[in-house]
């Protein structure tokens, strides 16, 4: 014999708990500030794209012709070139460093928390203040260069040579960038199974060898995470460039990086707005294309 | 405690004449606001014709005034200025606006773009171009033409643009530089801190001598030439309709030469190539520097920040080829939208006109633009001070001064000149080649600037 079960109130007993307007009651804010501060703004750089709009004079539609002028424009490959060298230069350190700095805190010693916090310090300072405070240590006649000179190294140019500016710029993001991932790791490592660790220890394992074999892949996905996070940022840098190289971007504009390049074209009363949308098109893109084959690496992992 | 019926219908009374009061004044709201809208797109719809230019009216209403980083040091004058101004003007009131130093170009771009232009706007000269070009600056030859000849004559030319009739700015504040250099370096490198240079062949001399007795220590200069500078060497840097740059020829070619020796031995500063101004002159200060632009403001700086090298300080006219100095303009320009222009003409006129330009002059180093005012005994006689020195010195040169940055050179053309001078610096391109490639590119960029 078989029972229907009610998997209904009764009608009379049931609740109304909204309206049918409700749910975009809730929604409504963030919906407007993401479609007027992201969506508009971005369908509006893509259309800008299309045309010869500037500051103050509105555009024509010319089709591709930006795209064009920009594959043959010698600053748009250096800025690519920089911004490409920077990913491949700050993201592996990283993915790695913040992972020792993590289990270096990790472990619960007395005035350990004191360590935590001035390893986070950099994360919270102003990007601008920590810019200028790199620039006077790495000046010719700053302190990196004055120990350097005392130790009878001469004079290192870090502000003026090409590379060893793109460089100084890197280990700036890399300083500043530390603590942050460092607190993302702290996070995954706390999940990690003691027993994995002892049982690998009573099998005689050292170490490096633990390291290697639990640790790591316990923490694999939030490597990805921050291998994510931490190249789309890499390839968007300003910030670090312009601080330490100047608005010119370095000797003959050599440090530029791309979205230097958007704001050396596009600002000012007569920047061409229609060029730059271009240019930020194409960071879109290569953004876009950097997080997929970052998740499809971690896919291809994981099977 | 009970109300009395009087008391109630007071009260009454009192509610409803409220409501009316409301109630009118939202319809005041709503017509004003109506009428705004009209005025704004009859302003949008007018604009660009020959109706926008015209100012002659009463003078009234709300101006907006918005100045660049002055409010800091100047904020009395400015009240008072404003004070006057609403006095004489009954009816005109005046709304101040300071912007700070940075970014100033783009915080005009997004009001102009915006729509939220201030009625009377502190401009230069490269900044006014884009924004006449744009419709928005009014022709002041046509609006307030009667006022041309109480302003020096270069200086009312200085808001001309190569190509388009009018002139698109009030003249206001001028200012130029002397060099300063360090006598206490010069004497270093054995040369005479009595006699600092006076011509580019004694100067880059001088600055090879001191790079070698120094050892590449002290750097006589801090930085690249800007186009300024091949101004000041006698290189033409545009032809006269305003179509093509012309910096690349044989004399620019030279100074470019020369610079680059420099460079090369160590007379300029190791990061001269990226250098902001800023950066400069923080190294004049450390005294790793000999000799660097400067204006009257700088002296009390000096005195305040450092103070040894104040002991040593030695101030010559820059050096040049063509015996003018450069000239710094600043301008005042009335937006060609503005729903108060005879108010905001007037009050441009005002802030600039002679007697106000000097009292200004007498609150900080700078110069008035305006005819014969630089005749006046505070611009012409000594007493025998570092600052009246200076300021005697600037007046006189400023006679015969020149704007030599070219209206028509922009943000990215500056950029492109720095680019194509560090390569050429670098050796990565004959100074040849790199001038060539810079005027090129700067047509280019002219030319799609319409």
């Amino acid at each position: 014999m078989s029972r229907r079960i009610r998997t209904h109130l009764p009608s009379s007993r049931r609740i109304r708990t909204h309206l049918p307007s409700s749910p975009w009651l809730f929604l409504g804010p963030g919906l407007l500030i993401v479609g007027g501060f992201s969506l508009y703004p971005f369908v509006s750089t893509v259309i800008n794209s299309f045309t010869d709009k500037r500051t103050l004079i509105d555009g024509q539609y010319v089709g591709g012709a930006n795209y064009q002028e920009l594959v043959h424009d010698d600053m748009f490959w250096t800025g690519l070139r920089n911004s490409v060298l920077y990913v491949l230069g700050a993201v592996p350190l990283l993915v790695i460093l913040p992972l020792l700095l993590a289990l270096l805190v990790q472990r619960h010693l007395p005035g350990i928390t004191f360590f935590r916090s001035a390893f986070y310090t950099p994360v919270v300072a102003s990007v601008v203040v920590v810019g200028l405070i790199w620039v006077w240590m790495l000046d010719d006649r700053g302190l990196v260069n004055s120990v350097l000179g005392a130790l009878g190294l001469g004079t290192v140019s870090f502000l003026s040579d090409q590379w060893l500016l793109l460089l100084s710029a890197m280990l700036v993001t890399v300083w500043k960038g530390l603590g942050y991932y460092m607190i993302i790791y702290l996070a995954a490592l706390a999940n990690v199974p003691r027993e994995l660790h002892e049982a690998c220890a009573v099998d005689g394992a050292g170490a490096v060898r633990r390291f290697f074999t639990v640790t790591v892949p316990a923490v694999r996905s939030t490597m990805v995470l921050v291998a994510a996070l931490s190249s789309v940022n890499a390839f968007k840098v300003f910030s670090e460039v312009y601080l330490l190289a100047g608005p010119g971007g370095g000797p003959g504009g050599a440090d530029t990086t791309l979205v230097m390049l958007v704001q050396q074209v596009g600002t000012g009363l007569s920047g061409r707005v229609g060029y730059a949308s271009a240019l930020s098109v194409v960071v879109f893109v290569i953004t876009l294309g950097l997080m997929l084959l970052v998740l499809r690496a971690n896919r291809r992992e994981d099977a | 405690m009970r109300i009395s019926r009087r008391q109630e219908r007071r009260a009454a009374r009192h509610t409803a004449r409220r409501a009316a009061r409301r109630t009118a004044r939202r319809a005041a709201t709503t017509t004003a606001i109506a009428t705004a809208c009209a005025l704004v797109m009859a302003a949008c719809g007018a604009s660009g014709g020959a109706g926008s230019d015209s100012a002659s009216g009463k003078v009234e209403g709300t101006v907006e005034f918005q100045t660049w980083n002055l409010r800091t040091n100047f904020k009395k004058y400015f009240e008072g200025l404003i004070a006057d101004f609403e006095q004489k003007h009954p009816g005109t009131k005046v709304e101040w606006i300071d912007q700070p130093a940075e970014n100033y170009a783009d915080k005009l771009s997004a009001d102009a773009a915006g729509g939220t232009l201030p009625d009377v706007v502190n401009v230069s000269p490269d900044l006014a171009v884009p924004l006449a070009k744009a419709g928005l600056a009014l022709d002041l030859d046509k609006a307030a033409g009667k006022y041309r000849d109480e302003y020096l004559d270069g200086a009312w030319k200085s808001h001309q643009i190569p190509g388009m009739e009018g002139t698109y700015a009030f003249p206001w504040y001028l200012n130029t530089g002397p060099m300063f250099y360090n006598k206490k370096l010069f004497k270093e490198a054995g040369l005479d801190p009595e006699k600092p240079p006076t011509t580019y062949d004694r100067l880059f001399e001088d600055a090879k001598e001191m790079a070698d007795r120094s050892k590449g220590r002290i750097a006589m200069l801090g930085n690249a030439p800007a186009i300024e500078d091949f101004g000041r060497y006698g290189v033409p840097l545009m032809d006269e309709q305003g179509t093509k740059f012309t910096f690349d020829d044989a004399k620019g070619v030279e100074l470019l030469k020369k610079y680059k020796e420099l460079y090369d031995v160590g007379a300029l500063d190791s990061q001269a190539l990226t250098n902001e101004a800023e950066a400069t002159g923080r190294k004049f200060q450390q005294q790793s520097i000999a000799m660097n632009p400067g204006s009257a403001l700088d002296l009390g700086k000096f005195k305040k920040e450092a103070p040894s090298l104040y002991k040593n300080i030695g101030i010559t006219p820059a050096v040049s080829n063509t015996g003018k100095d450069n000239m710094y303009v600043q301008g005042l320009m009335v937006n060609a939208r503005s729903e108060v222009k005879p108010a905001a003409v007037a009050f441009a006129h005002f802030v600039t006109n002679a007697e106000n330009q000097m009292d200004f002059a007498h609150e900080v180093t700078v110069f008035p633009s305006t005819e014969g005012s630089l005749d006046d005994p505070f611009f012409t006689e000594e007493d025998g001070t570092d600052e009246t020195r200076v300021r005697v010195a600037a007046a006189k040169s400023l006679k015969t001064a020149v704007n030599y940055t070219p209206v028509l050179f922009s943000d990215q053309m500056k950029t492109v000149l720095r680019n194509e001078v560090a390569k050429a610096m670098q050796g990565e391109k004959s100074p040849r080649q790199a001038l060539d490639d810079a005027v090129a590119e700067c047509d280019r960029l002219l030319k799609s600037a319409g």
